[in-house]
């Protein structure tokens, strides 16, 4: 951090949002990891308590929103203040829609739970350790304000969308073989996709951050890894017909 | 700090550019005045140091800096005022459409018809209101009676005080309020249509809402002349200057385009500065 300010209540109010901005980090991460463990355990209790903790979530955020706009009120911040307040205000509002994510899954374990277990569920948590980690990274990074660690998790999440694409192609096997699996497979596929779109909101943060550090966006093309929206299932067609032909 | 730590992006005017390069510069205003390694004395002690930069016209550059950082003295380095105290000299060159005015054989009166100056405190001539425009004029120009109403009536115009004045204009400028005062003081400096305006912390006196009166007239004044401006109120030069000047103990620290100062200055001294982190 530069240097303090003259008017010392002002330092203190940006140092409380930053560690409000840690502290929804931190809940994005418990959340994520909670969901996952009810979906492996097909514990619908902690299903239900990651669920009911996403209103925590959003009261910090509410009250996050409220003493950045105070700032922005009161201190008239100019440029780097001003760019640590606008970035947590969207920072705050990308973690937050981690934690619906987070939520979502813990809410698709519940009816997961009760179809009987299959087997690519395993596959799940894999993806989940890997979001974990970006989610880690980027907050680490924000808290030593290092752009340098922000461009690694906004590379990193290339490897998820990756992840997720073979998932989307493992599960669809899975469907096909026997559609007793389409129900639980689909709500899997819901789930990945919910861990996938975790991995974007890291690297909007890291965006975020990197624009914090240097006053300019972060503009190059980020990696893609996932080209499963382009996939396309052909249809087995019966062996009787194919002859026909 | 040493001169080669100065911070002036795209110093150059575009010129003759011929649009080539960044679109921004092609918009960029020619350059009014160009100073020039320009230093300053009171006495020995050295209130300005080598200090160069353009300002545009029909623009407004604002001069910003702590107390005692030479901004105030680089104003009035630019209608030589200074002149009238013993033991303060300049060098350098202060150059207005290529006339260097800071040559000694350059006519003071002449110069000063072309650049109007506003100072902090409201500094009306105890006179009718209406001479206080017509007494500048009248320095200048002899012109016939009807001329001159009309100039004194379109300088309460544009400077925005004709409607509050126009039943009154034989009392006394000094019956008038601080920020009424204020403006009459730019209408009589723009009464001799002048092309540089020199504004020294022109609201720091007034309340807040003559103050927004008064940039509110800033941001009119800048379609017809180039200006200048001292300010100690930092969103005050974010509001009405086009760009911004940060002086500190006597050197030009950053000279760029205000929106850039204000969101990502290239200098840290400046971002200290800006965000109220100076020790």
């Amino acid at each position: 951090m530069a240097a303090e300010h003259i008017i010392k209540s002002y330092d203190e109010e940006l140092s409380r949002l930053s560690k409000m901005i840690v502290e929804m980090g931190g809940l994005a991460e418990s959340q994520l990891a909670a969901a996952i463990e009810a979906v492996i355990r097909r514990d619908s209790e902690l299903a239900a308590r990651v669920v009911e903790g996403d209103d925590k979530v959003d009261q910090l955020e509410r009250d996050l929103d409220n003493l950045a706009i105070r700032l922005l009120a009161l201190r008239q911040p100019m440029a780097r203040d001003l760019r640590e307040i606008v970035a947590a205000l969207k920072i705050a509002s990308d973690l937050e829609r981690i934690c619906d994510y987070a939520a979502n899954v813990a809410k698709r374990s519940i009816a997961l739970a009760q179809s009987p277990p299959i087997q690519p569920v395993n596959a799940l948590p894999r993806m989940s350790h890997l979001a974990l980690l970006l989610i880690k990274d980027v907050i680490d990074a924000y808290v030593e304000r290092d752009a340098d660690k922000a461009i690694v998790v906004w590379n990193a999440d290339k490897e998820l969308d990756e992840m997720y694409a073979s998932l989307f192609r493992e599960f669809l096997t899975y469907m096909m073989e026997d559609p007793r699996n389409i129900g639980p497979c689909t709500h899997l596929l819901f789930m990945a996709k919910n861990i996938e779109r975790i991995g974007d909101h890291a690297t909007n943060i890291a965006e975020n951050l990197y624009y914090l550090v240097h006053g300019t966006p972060l503009i190059e093309a980020r990696p893609k890894g996932d080209g499963s929206s382009l996939e396309v299932v052909a249809p087995h067609r019966p062996p009787d017909q194919a002859e026909a032909r | 700090m040493s001169m080669s730590a100065v911070q002036i992006r795209e110093f150059e005017p575009p010129a003759e550019a011929e649009g080539v390069g960044d679109p921004s510069l092609a918009n960029r205003p020619a350059t009014k005045i160009e100073i020039r390694k320009v230093s300053f004395f009171y006495g020995k002690f050295q209130a300005l140091k080598d200090i160069s930069l353009p300002l545009y016209d029909r623009s407004v550059t604002a001069f910003i800096g702590p107390s005692g950082c030479g901004k105030s003295t680089l104003l009035r380095i630019l209608n030589r005022i200074y002149e009238l105290y013993p033991g303060q000299r300049a060098s350098g060159e202060v150059v207005v459409d290529g006339e260097n005015i800071l040559d000694p054989g350059l006519d003071l009166i002449r110069l000063r018809a072309r650049i109007g100056m506003v100072f902090q405190k409201p500094t009306p001539f105890p006179m009718s209101i209406y001479d206080n425009i017509a007494f500048g004029i009248r320095l200048y120009e002899k012109l016939p009676k009807a001329e001159l109403d009309d100039r004194v009536e379109a300088s309460l115009r544009r400077a925005a005080l004709w409607d509050e004045v126009r039943d009154k204009l034989r009392q006394s400028g000094l019956s008038l309020s601080g920020g009424q005062q204020q403006r009459l003081c730019i209408a009589r400096a723009i009464a001799i249509e002048p092309e540089i305006l020199l504004l020294d912390e022109p609201a720091s006196a007034l309340d807040p809402i003559s103050t927004q009166r008064i940039e509110e007239l800033i941001a009119e004044l800048k379609v017809h002349y180039c200006i200048a401006m001292v300010t100690h109120n930092m969103q005050q030069a974010a509001r009405s200057s086009d760009y911004t000047a940060f002086l500190y103990l006597g050197e030009l620290i950053e000279f760029d385009e205000t929106e850039r100062i204000f969101t990502h200055p290239t200098v840290r001294r400046t971002e200290d500065y800006i965000t109220g982190r100076f020790g």
